[in-house]
Parts: C-alpha cells; sequence; structure tokens
C-alpha cells in the first residue's frame, strides 16, 4: 500500500470521492447525499454550489473527516480518510464555517490563532511562526494584539482564516464561508482566498450563491442539488449553463454577456478592484422615477437624538418623515445607528432628546399605550428566525397577536393573514418550526409579526443569508404590503435591492442624519458614503462608461442600462 | 439596553507589574487573601485591606471607574448586605450598633469583591485558563477533569459576552411582538419568560454543537499533547509575590 501510494503521488487527486452517500434517516429515499463522486487537484480551486438542502453542508462534514460515509469512499492522496491518524488530517485539511462566532475559541487575536498550532504539540517558537504568518496571510497583523469581540464580523472571519491556515494545510475548506458578512468583508476575505490561492493552497469552496468576484479565481464548479451532483465542469462552462440549473447571474456577467453577443468592447478597468472615488458625480444625469406620494405621514421624526453614555451619540439630530404605502430603505455601515433607530419607532429605546410623532400624536413612551404601539408598529429583527419558540407554526404565528388582544375568530383570521402574507400554505400549521428549512423559518417568523396587522413593518436585514427565491419572496411581498397601505422599512447593506425596489431611501453615518430622498435623489450621496465594493454592479459600470462618454447617464437598473447601451 | 453592559470582569491591558505576574501566582495570592479577608473582625484589620486593594488598583494602572464598573454585578448584594443586616440588627441590638454592623458586614464583602475581580482584569482570559488548569493539574491525578475545567472556564469568558448580546436581542424581539415580560404573579412572570428562554437555549445547544466542530476541525483532542504559544514561566517576582501575599496573611492572621 506504501510504495503504492508514494509512487502514485503526482497524478493521486487530493482529494477523490467515490460513489458517497448520507442519510440522516433510516429510509434509502431523500438521502442527504446519493453516490456523489468527484475529484479535486492539488492547487485546484473549486466551487461547490447548491441550494440549501442541497446536502452541501453535509459534504463538508464528510470532506473534513467530522462525519462518516455510509457508502462510498472518501480518499486524501490516495488514502482512505478513516485510515488517516485525526492528527495528520488536521494537518491536510483546514475549514472555515459560516458563523465566525463559533469558530474562534479564545477572546484574544492571537491567542485563537495559536488555538491549531497549540493542539499540533509544536514549540513556542513554531506556533509564534506560525501565528506571525497567518496573520500576515489575512491581513491583520495591525490587529494582533486586539480583543475578537473588538473586530467587525469580516475581520472576525479573517481571523477564524488564519486560525485554519495557522495548521499550515495542504486544503481549505469554506463553508459558506462569506454568507454572513457585508459588502466590504466579503471582498476582504475573497482578496485573501485569491492571495492565499495564488501561493498554492487547494481550496473548495461550498456556497449557495455565486458572485463575480469570486468566480474570477475558481477553476472548476460542481453543482450538487438534493444530494447529487448535477452539473460540473470549468467556470467559463458553467455561466453558460447558470439560469438553467437555477442560479441567478451576477449583473455583470448578464452585461458580458450582453456586450459579447452585441460585439461591444467591455470596460477593462471595471474589473480591477481599485475604484477611483475621487472622480466627481457631480452634474449627473440620472434617470427619473415617479415616486409614490401618499399624503399620510405616519412618523415625523424631530431632532432625535440618543446616546448610550456621556460622550458617544449613536444618533444625532435625526430629522425624517415616513409614510403610509410607502417604501423606505435606511442605509449606513455597521454602527451608524440604523437599529437605534428603528427601535425607538416601538419604544423598545425610550427618546432622550427629539420628538417621535405617530400618526401625529407624541409617540407613547410607557404603559398600556406601549403594547398598543407594538401591535401596530410590527419590528422584525435581524435573523428572526432565531427567536421562534413554539411547538407549531399555529402558536408562533398566535403570539403577536394574543398579546395584542385578539381572541377567538379574529385570533384565527389574524394567523390565515399572516401566513397568507407570506404565501405559506395552511399545513405548514402544524408543523414544527425547528423541523423547517432557513427560509421557511425566516417567513414563519416574519409572518409572526405581520399575523398582528401592523400598519408599519420594520425589518432589519430581511433578505440576509437567503437564496434567490427565499428573496424574491420576501420583496414580493414587502410590495404587496406597502401597496396596501402599510409603511415599510427596511434596514440593509443591499444597496441594489434598496435602489430597484424602496421608494425612499434614509442615508445615515456615524449616527447622524446624511441625507433622506428617493433613490435618484440620494444616489449622489451613496455613492460618497459607501465603498465602490457596495455599489451594484451596473452602478460600477455606468461609472465606468462615463470617463470615456460623460454623456452616459449614471444608471443601477439591468434593464435601463441594456436600452441606453442599445441606444449609444 | 435590557440584559447587557454585564461586564464579567474584561481583561484590561495595560502591562503593569501585576499583568505580568505569573497566573498561577496571581490565583495562589488571591486565594491567600479571599481567606484572610473573610474573618477579619476589626475595623482597623480592613482598613489595611482597603489600603491594600487601593495600592493594588493604584500598581495595576487600571481606573477606578473600570473596576468599579467590573464589581457592578456584586454590587447589588454589598447593599443587600447592608439593608439586610440593619434591618435584622434594628429589632435586637438597635439602629446605630446595627448600622455599624451593617456598614462593617458590608464594607468586607465590597472590600473582598474588589480584590476578586482584579484577577480577571489584570490576567488575559487565556492565561487565567492556563493556570488554573496548572493549578488544577495535580487532582487530575484523583480522576478530576482538571484541563477541561479550565477550557471550560476560558470559553466561558469568551462567550458570556456574546450570549448576553443575544439574550438582550431576545427580549428586544419578544417584546416587539407584544410580550408582557414584566407583568402579573411570579408564575405568570417565570412562564413569560419561556419565549426567551427556549430560543436562548435553542442559540446555545446550537452554537455549543458548531464551536465543538470547529474546534475538532482545528486538530483538538483535549489536553494531552498540547502545547502553549506561551508557556507560563514562573519567575523570582512570583515566588515573591506569593511569599509577601503569605506574610501578609499571616500577620494578620496573627495580630487579629
Amino acid at each position: 500500500m506504501l510504495t503504492k501510494k508514494t509512487t502514485k503521488r503526482s497524478n493521486t487527486p487530493l482529494i477523490e470521492v467515490r460513489s458517497i452517500s448520507y442519510s440522516y434517516s433510516a429510509k434509502s429515499t431523500g438521502r442527504a447525499l446519493n453516490r456523489v463522486s468527484f475529484f479535486v487537484d492539488r492547487g485546484e480551486r473549486v466551487a461547490i454550489l447548491g441550494h440549501n438542502g442541497s446536502g452541501k453542508s453535509t459534504l463538508v462534514k464528510i470532506l473534513g473527516g467530522l462525519q462518516d460515509t455510509l457508502e462510498g469512499e472518501c480518499l486524501i492522496n490516495g488514502v482512505n480518510i478513516q485510515d488517516i491518524e485525526f492528527r495528520e488530517l488536521r494537518k491536510i485539511i483546514g475549514m472555515v464555517f459560516q458563523d465566525p462566532e463559533n469558530q474562534i475559541v479564545a477572546a484574544m487575536v492571537e491567542d485563537d490563532i495559536a488555538f491549531a498550532p497549540e493542539n499540533q504539540g509544536l514549540s513556542s517558537q513554531e506556533i509564534q511562526a506560525r501565528v506571525d504568518k497567518a496573520l500576515a496571510q489575512v491581513n491583520m497583523l495591525h490587529k494582533r494584539e486586539n480583543s475578537v469581540s473588538a473586530l467587525s464580523g469580516g475581520e472576525k472571519q479573517r481571523i477564524a482564516l488564519a486560525g485554519a491556515l495557522a495548521a499550515k494545510v495542504d486544503c481549505l475548506i469554506l463553508d459558506e464561508a462569506t454568507a454572513m458578512l457585508d459588502p466590504k468583508g466579503r471582498i476582504d476575505i475573497e482578496r485573501t482566498l485569491r492571495e492565499i490561492h495564488s501561493d498554492g493552497m487547494t481550496i473548495i469552496q461550498v456556497t449557495h450563491q455565486i458572485e463575480a468576484e469570486n468566480f474570477d479565481d475558481i477553476q472548476r464548479v460542481i453543482v450538487l442539488g438534493h444530494g447529487e451532483i448535477i452539473w460540473q465542469g470549468n467556470t467559463q462552462e458553467f455561466w453558460d449553463k447558470a439560469e438553467e440549473l437555477g442560479f441567478e447571474l451576477p449583473e455583470e456577467f448578464k452585461i458580458r454577456k450582453y456586450f459579447d453577443e452585441h460585439n461591444i468592447n467591455f470596460p477593462d478597468n471595471f474589473r480591477v478592484k481599485v475604484f477611483d472615488t475621487t472622480a466627481s458625480h457631480e452634474g449627473l444625469k440620472v434617470k427619473d422615477s415617479d415616486i409614490n406620494t401618499s399624503q399620510h405621514e405616519k412618523f415625523r421624526l424631530e431632532d432625535l437624538s440618543f446616546r448610550y453614555d456621556e460622550k458617544n451619540y449613536a444618533l444625532r439630530k435625526i430629522n425624517a418623515s415616513f409614510y403610509s404605502g410607502q417604501w423606505l430603505s435606511i442605509i449606513g455601515k455597521t454602527g451608524s445607528g440604523k437599529s437605534t433607530l428603528v427601535q425607538h419607532l416601538n419604544a423598545l429605546y425610550k427618546i432622550q432628546e427629539g420628538n417621535i410623532y405617530f400618526d401625529g400624536e407624541n409617540l407613547p413612551q410607557k404603559g398600556e399605550e406601549v403594547h398598543e404601539l407594538r401591535q401596530k408598529v410590527g419590528l422584525v429583527f435581524q435573523h428572526p428566525e432565531d427567536q421562534l419558540f413554539s411547538a407549531n407554526v399555529k402558536e408562533e404565528l398566535a403570539f403577536a397577536p394574543k398579546n395584542a388582544g385578539f381572541k377567538g375568530n379574529e385570533l384565527d383570521e389574524a394567523i390565515l393573514y399572516g401566513l397568507n402574507c407570506v404565501s405559506l400554505d395552511e399545513k405548514f400549521l402544524t408543523r414544527n418550526p425547528i423541523a423547517l428549512s432557513g427560509g421557511e423559518r425566516r417567513l414563519v417568523a416574519i409572518a409572526s409579526v405581520l399575523a398582528a396587522r401592523p400598519e408599519c413593518v420594520v425589518l432589519d436585514e430581511p433578505l440576509a443569508g437567503l437564496d434567490a427565491s427565499y428573496q424574491r419572496k420576501i420583496l414580493g411581498m414587502l410590495g404587496r404590503l406597502r401597496d396596501e397601505g402599510k409603511t415599510i422599512i427596511t434596514i440593509t447593506h443591499d444597496l441594489k435591492t434598496a435602489l430597484k425596489y424602496s421608494d425612499k431611501i434614509l442615508i445615515l453615518r456615524d449616527g447622524g442624519f446624511v441625507k433622506e430622498g428617493s433613490p435618484v435623489e440620494v444616489l449622489d450621496e451613496l455613492m460618497n458614503i459607501l465603498e465602490p465594493e457596495a455599489w451594484p454592479d451596473i452602478l460600477r459600470l455606468s461609472v465606468e462608461i462615463r470617463k470615456v462618454n460623460p454623456n452616459f447617464p449614471l444608471l443601477y437598473d439591468y434593464q435601463e442600462f441594456i436600452s441606453c447601451i442599445s441606444q449609444m | 439596553m435590557y440584559f447587557t453592559n454585564v461586564n464579567l470582569g474584561q481583561y484590561i491591558p495595560t502591562g503593569s507589574f501585576i499583568h505580568r505576574l505569573d497566573p498561577r501566582a496571581k490565583l495562589f495570592s488571591l486565594l491567600l487573601i479571599i481567606s484572610a479577608v473573610f474573618p477579619t473582625k476589626t475595623i482597623f484589620g480592613l482598613g489595611i485591606w482597603t489600603a491594600l486593594i487601593i495600592l493594588l488598583v493604584y500598581v495595576s494602572k487600571i481606573s477606578w471607574r473600570i473596576v468599579l464598573k467590573a464589581a457592578r454585578p456584586v454590587l447589588f448584594l454589598v447593599i443587600f448586605t447592608f439593608a439586610f443586616n440593619l434591618i435584622a440588627g434594628y429589632f435586637n441590638i438597635g439602629l446605630v450598633r446595627a448600622f455599624y454592623r451593617g456598614f462593617f458586614t458590608s464594607a468586607r464583602l465590597l472590600v473582598l469583591m474588589l480584590f476578586a475581580v482584579m484577577l480577571p482584569l489584570c490576567t488575559a482570559p487565556l492565561e487565567l485558563a492556563d493556570g488554573l488548569d496548572a493549578l488544577l493539574s495535580p487532582l487530575g491525578n484523583f480522576g478530576f477533569p482538571a484541563h477541561e475545567s479550565a477550557m471550560m472556564i476560558g470559553m466561558a469568558l469568551r462567550f458570556i459576552p456574546l450570549l448576553m448580546q443575544e439574550t438582550d436581542k431576545i427580549i428586544r424581539a419578544q417584546l416587539s411582538r407584544g410580550a408582557r415580560l414584566d407583568q402579573g404573579n411570579i408564575f405568570k412572570r417565570v412562564t413569560a419568560f419561556f419565549p426567551v428562554l427556549i430560543p436562548l437555549f435553542i442559540i446555545i445547544f446550537r452554537r455549543a454543537d458548531e464551536i465543538a466542530i470547529a474546534m475538532e476541525a482545528r486538530g483538538y483532542e483535549g489536553g494531552a499533547g498540547r502545547t502553549r504559544r506561551r508557556p507560563l514561566v514562573w519567575k523570582m517576582t512570583d515566588t515573591l509575590i506569593v511569599i509577601l501575599s503569605a506574610l501578609i496573611v499571616g500577620i494578620m492572621f496573627f495580630v487579629m
């Protein structure tokens, strides 16, 4: 065996999966994985794509040697993974998971990165050398003595990445490693991965969404569906097949395709990730859009300020109005005061300075009136599925209306109303929320707030971590609620969605009010405040085109972009 | 905030003399001092301990604001002790003596707690865990899970602030759905907290599960064969500090 292994080494793939199957129940139907076979060569970068429930997570655990297979075998350098000693395996394969918080074991940055080399029993000099190198690889040397809790989400994930690199592995497996990050954090991770890959690291990236940045560097794509491999091939072939396979193309690729088909040269510098942000956007020609200006002012904020302690203002003199039948997006970086602002709207935070008027009257601050207010203003927190607690969906949906005093028929109607809003079937009522998929749980959690029939619905990052089909469902639902006359307020990082769907955008920076207006009116400010990484592809592209042709309008909508291009 | 700002002794690096001591020396000295503060009976003795804690805070270069903030969770206990002694004593020994006794008992408790919070403030979490690991390891011979206990304490120091934030968020979310967490009789109040407790437990179990997998993926299989990036190094000053603590404690026992 041993001689065979050494002689075959040069052409033995690093990882080879032979017809593996896995099931969480005894039934042979509905397996999590069914006869999956593929290989990954040394130094390759491969993406394994699949929607929620495709068996990705199970595959990740098997590849990482954290779970046995039911049938078939997984070979690492030609040796069955089950025959490799735990310690040796951990020097070959490193893993990065979705939630950075759940991977960082120590409170200080360096202490955490040292965890893997410490487990390998290395000398303290060698451990320190590994820590230094890993920190350099993820560009975090300047944060080496920081406390983990003081880092941003993206920085934490880079620490998690460094933690895996410090084990000096040959292969990194990333399980949805960028799904929880904001655009800036995502780009930073991608940049780091590109560098590590060019240094010879084998990378297997498991994900449910495809983004332009990720795919520049990826050589092969394997698509998983319902536990089976439904397609594999190189990245170029994948682009032609993506829509057929149920994946949405990033707009940039749609446009590339369009340009190719019409023999237009794609601006070269578009791919360059360093943008000239000093370029003036003034005097820009923007598209006109009609805003649904309803007359009823639901909320009016006057000089609203809030501080957690004497010095630091979380909000500074915010003035704004939110109307019925309008969809408002609040945009700002992490820490800009978005969450603090919306939690004033249902009196979770009490007003310190300034005033809030709700339907023209002072916003209640205490007593029974606050309970009435919370029925009228429904607040959906980030990852609301984490707040479900009932044994079945019906009880969950009954919670808010019951608290608001709904009884009997009224209560039953409220439950059905909530369910209808999110377009879920009545048969869901008897299901246990824990047993549902992530996307379904999100819908149930949103429905549980809507069931109390609020007049105003506030959602904090409602689309975060969902795949495209659920995102569309929620966006459609919010549009319908708006048309019913409700006030919709969403907090989001996703500029593309905010520009496309909302009637108005409110921009916050460091707790201060920057601007409020229609997407067109605030576009200029948005571009000044957010890094180009966070801009929609179309917007970036139209900025590039404007450098060559200043008459080209600044656009963010795909259809409009195509029609402008074809007129050129 | 409904449930955060509870600072369970977050490490404040100032690089002081106290910070640089070996965690084992600090743990051992703390044990000695606490065992001596407890039986203090005279105002003179308490005065000396107070002077010592003031000196300790001064040498550690940590501001009193931070120290008191870290001790805030136990301030309630201190106030309760004072009130209880005052009320209970009022009927037996009269107001003045009850006031004195209440003051003395609660002040002693406060000094004790201040010594205790200085340890995590001056010791990095990992060092603290390593120190505990080392001090507990003799018990390992009797089957006590020494390394695991120390690891657990280290992990708790890392994750408790996170769970506080999560609890806060769940409370806010359920209040938003109209939950009445602060009304009704005891039974109602307890059941009213189910919507907070159930999601919290689900989150804790899920986190625990994911953390375990992530630790395994980084090659953790318990304490055996593990080395340290910064192995604990016992220095002359550490010996001196332990001897000094022992001397102070010995003198205090002898004098009192």
